[in-house]
């Protein structure tokens, strides 16, 4: 499984509606930066049920607001499902 | 609060893309980012292109499991981009080759035979027999070794020992010779020493950029991530950008020209004829800091003797430069008027207008970027040379903004191909084996025989030197494109690839490099990670540690040279480049390779080893093994020094930096700080003086070689002035015609690094990119009755390929030129290639030849 980070940067003061168009897609959460305009964005798939990240990622780029996107953390780990979601406290 | 291993990662990421973002997040977003998540994080170079980014790689259980980009680099201050993000995922390819395979028919070598699992043992001693006796029959051109950009520095360094003074060859190359060797040439012959003056701070000072076919979008994404910044940041800055086709980097143009191929000289030249025209140059500047001159015209374009455009070039390959005035310089480009270079390049005036305006503004800071779109030109000297001009007349250059800049696509092309000077003509630090001082120099430091190293024409103090057949060396030196063409004419008989793709890489695979690879006289070794179309074309194969699985050392297209640890081990029996040479050295003795007067003035060479004499040497040999570890406790492996029994990456650094460092070197300007220094920063640009960097070279007050009072001096020459050397407009090699009425340009995408070989072993990455397309205009398609995504047959004289039309995607040609970029295996694009060269450079042209489209 993928897991991603990511800035998203938009155009000026289009951060909280671009936040909302990005949080329709599967696997898509935005954890903060609405004000700045530079969305901290995650992505995440996991087994064949949800698009890659990669494809993810590239449809991200193409939203209505979106004027770059920079990765800044990639998790590549081949731990099963449930090992990911095990309690670790 | 309860926590899974997915929300911690999930939380670490966002507190890593929170904070070079500079925001805030509420607390509970970054709760766990404090707490140890069991992976040991170090800071590696990316293996990728020549940006140079920094990256934490994440390691568990000695496996990598994830990456981020490096908060305190300056290069790309914590940010990353799509190719390096599946970074992790490039070691772990399912076909990684971990043992040696030599093709065999019934237990025994044979050309034609099948792929067998060999030791290292019968793997080095079948190409060692092969080495010797090649070289002793055909003389110091008969062993050819082709390495690469991607090489660590001390790889590079120790294969340079190996070929020049071990093998007593010049028959050394890099794949950078297809990459930046234009650049190359022409910093030398404007400047006397190699690589950019500027450095990656001009992102965030200059007031205009322009690119000079570059597609930094898609090939320098953090780069232009710090240009899209500054251009949306800082009031009045605008962008300008050139190529052949649009490309992604025209969505952020103030200015986007599309010329037709081959014009970017007339353009140049327009610049400059403008600046002069309106006497908007810097009289003060060219008087004090300028020469100028003029090159021979009419060149050629690199191809065999016989062709008959080599036939009828008046001044074949020439290159030497005679002093003009200025007036005779201004009189140069005269004929470039708005007019005239309008129609040839087909660039709107005003367009052209805006542009010469940018450069002529006094008070604009501009910085030009290029790449593979000047180098990779059969005019790429000149080209190169005519972007100095325009910055130079308005000595716009050497300080904060004002910066002409070179970027390089391979992340050491500058740090081991051209530092270290891995090409057939050069030795480290900028030394060149044309000069007999400079090879005594190399020779000394190497504790070598004097007249050891070949010269370039084969004579040493006057006087020819012995060949190991006991005839005269001759000329000695042969550029990648010619090792081809030598060995399909069976004039070299081993051949060596290291590090690199070149059956894919290489112009004209059908006519040169495949049947020079199988010709049957000849023995060809690929060392690789990976099954490429180069490893399935050779004859033995060795499995190879790539990039972090062996300490290395990068040097990218700033200056800037950086380290990293070995992070987790190398799958199987396969071992890293630096390993391989040095082993193999001890399968030569002296007596292969050496003649008898050689040998006797150094009697206690005499039975010895290539690697006694080239390693074991009493200065390679000199740090002994040690414990690995960083500032945190962390301890890290080092398969090679194990191997060895001595520190074997430190030993042939501080022996390299006797060519750059030390007292009495002959060419100063390219100082490194020592070994472990290196391991403990975020780089360092040279020249590094008293342990520090410098950012703008030739420039009083950042570059401790300029003095108090010099204010600007060129010290690469004499006379410490640069040139300006004028050079025309001179049509491409192979312009569409009426049959192959197209233009084809080949290049790159982002997902995918150069050949593939890495990149499309990420499922991810395969999957975003998966096969080559050509991008066309919908009007050349539809005249071809052809739609976006049908097949399409690309023709050229040499050979034919089919790919998917795209006339809707990321790349939009101009009519009348298509693009196919060159990653895919499957569709290669360099069957329909021309090998046209550069004739000052020998860098092949890949963007620039005649094509046929048809439906398949």
């Amino acid at each position: 499984m993928n897991i991603c980070s990511l800035i998203v940067h938009t155009k000026p003061t289009q951060g909280p509606v671009v936040s909302e168009r990005l949080q329709t897609f599967q696997g898509v959460e935005v954890h903060g930066g609405l004000e700045e305009d530079k969305l901290i964005v995650t992505v995440e798939d996991e087994g064949e049920s949800m698009s890659p990240v990669s494809d993810t990622m590239n449809a991200l780029r193409d939203v209505e607001g979106v004027v770059n996107t920079i990765l800044i953390y990639h998790y590549g780990g081949e731990e099963s499902m449930e090992e990911m979601n095990r309690e670790i406290n | 609060m309860k926590l899974t291993r997915r929300d911690f990662i999930k939380s670490n990421a966002v507190a890593a893309a929170a904070s070079v973002a500079g925001v805030t997040l509420p607390v509970s977003q970054s709760l766990a980012a404090d707490a140890d998540d069991g992976i040991r994080w170090d800071k590696a170079a990316c293996r990728y292109c020549g940006t140079g980014c920094s990256v934490l790689m994440g390691v568990k259980d000695g496996k990598v499991v994830a990456s981020q980009g490096d908060p305190d680099a300056p290069v790309n201050k914590g940010l990353n981009c799509i190719k390096g993000y599946f970074l992790p995922k490039i070691l772990y390819g399912e076909d990684r080759l971990t043992k040696p395979l030599l093709r065999k028919t019934n237990g025994k070598y044979d050309k034609n035979g099948k792929f067998e699992e060999v030791s290292w043992e019968e793997a080095f001693q079948t190409m060692a027999d092969k080495w010797v006796a090649a070289r002793k029959a055909k003389g110091p051109k008969g062993v050819g070794m082709f390495g690469s950009g991607q090489w660590t520095v001390w790889e590079g360094y120790a294969a340079q020992k190996l070929l020049k003074a071990g093998f007593r060859s010049n028959s050394l190359e890099p794949n950078a010779r297809h990459c930046m060797a234009s650049a190359v040439g022409a910093f030398m012959r404007a400047f006397g020493i190699d690589e950019p003056m500027g450095c990656y701070d001009d992102l965030e000072h200059a007031d205009v950029f322009v690119l000079w076919g570059a597609n930094m979008a898609e090939m320098h994404p953090i780069l232009w991530s710090r240009l899209t910044d500054t251009r949306l940041t800082k009031p009045g800055c605008e962008v300008h950008v050139l190529s052949t086709f649009e490309h992604r980097c025209y969505e952020l143009a103030d200015n986007g020209m599309v010329f037709e191929p081959q014009t970017d000289l007339a353009i140049l030249n327009y610049i400059a004829n403008y600046i002069i025209q309106n006497k908007a140059y810097n009289k003060e500047f060219i008087d004090k800091h300028v020469n100028f001159t003029k090159t021979p015209t009419d060149i050629g374009y690199g191809l065999r003797a016989n062709d008959p455009r080599e036939k009828a070039a008046k001044n074949r390959n020439k290159g030497k430069l005679t002093k003009i005035s200025f007036e005779e310089y201004a009189k140069s480009v005269e004929p470039y008027t708005l007019e005239y270079t309008s129609k040839l390049s087909k660039v709107p005036k005003d367009n052209l207008l805006r542009l010469a305006k940018a450069y002529a503004d006094p008070n604009k800071k501009v910085a030009s970027y290029w790449t593979m779109g000047f180098n990779q030109h059969t005019r790429g000297v000149w080209v190169n040379g005519l972007c100095y001009n325009v910055h130079l007349l308005m000595g716009k250059i050497a300080e904060p903004g004002n910066s002409p800049f070179s970027l390089t696509g391979q992340p050491s092309a500058c740090g081991t191909a051209r530092e270290v000077g891995t090409f057939t003509h050069r030795l480290p630090a900028d030394l060149v084996t044309k000069k007999d001082a400079h090879c005594k120099f190399a020779e000394k430091t190497w504790k070598l025989p004097a007249g050891t190293i070949p010269r370039a024409n084969g004579k040493t103090d006057g006087a020819d030197q012995t060949d190991i057949s006991g005839k005269p060396m001759g000329k000695t030196l042969i550029h990648a494109v010619a090792m081809h063409r030598a060995l399909n004419d069976g004039k070299m008989n081993t051949f060596w690839v290291m590090c690199n793709n070149n059956m894919q890489a290489a112009a004209n695979m059908n006519d040169e490099s495949y049947p020079g690879w199988r010709n049957p006289n000849n023995f060809i070794t690929v060392s690789d990670p990976y099954p490429t179309v180069s490893a399935q074309a050779a004859d033995l194969i060795l499995p190879t540690a790539m990039w972090i699985e062996k300490e290395g050392a990068y040097g990218n297209a700033e200056r800037r040279t950086q380290f990293w640890r070995e992070q987790v081990a190398a799958p199987g029996e396969s071992k890293s480049d630096v390993w391989q040479v040095m082993e193999f050295s001890k399968y030569v003795k002296v007596e292969d390779v050496w003649p008898a007067d050689l040998i006797a003035k150094k009697p206690e060479y005499a039975g010895k080893t290539l690697y006694d004499v080239l390693y074991a040497n009493g200065t390679v040999d000199k740090f002994p093994t040690k414990q690995v570890t960083d500032s945190r406790g962390n301890k890290y492996d080092n398969h090679e020094s194990a191997h060895f029994g001595f520190y074997v990456q430190k030993g042939l650094f501080e022996e390299y930096r006797l060519f750059n460092s030390a007292k009495g070197i002959p060419k100063k300007g390219h100082e490194m700080a020592d070994f472990d220094t290196y391991h403990k920063v975020r780089g360092l640009r040279w020249p590094v003086i008293d342990g520090k960097e410098t950012l703008w070279r030739f420039r009083e007050g950042y570059d401790p070689h300029v003095a108090k009072g010099e204010g600007v001096k060129f010290y690469g020459k004499p006379d410490g002035k640069a040139n300006i050397i004028t050079a025309p407009y001179e049509p491409a090699a192979e312009p569409p015609d009426k049959e192959y009425d197209l233009w084809l340009c080949t290049g790159r995408v982002l997902e995918h690094w150069h050949s593939g070989s890495m990149t499309r072993r990420v499922p991810e990455l395969y999957r975003a990119v998966p096969d080559a397309v050509v991008y066309m205009h919908p009007k050349d398609a539809k005249k071809r009755r052809l739609r976006n995504g049908a097949l399409a047959k690309l023709t050229t004289r040499r050979g034919e390929i089919v790919c998917k039309v795209d006339t809707k995607g990321r790349n939009k040609c101009p009519e009348g030129l298509i693009f196919v970029p060159w990653f895919d295996a499957g569709r290669l694009v360099n069957k329909l290639t021309l090998d046209q060269t550069d004739p000052l450079s020998k860098e092949t042209d890949y963007k620039k030849c005649g094509v046929k489209v048809t439906r398949a």
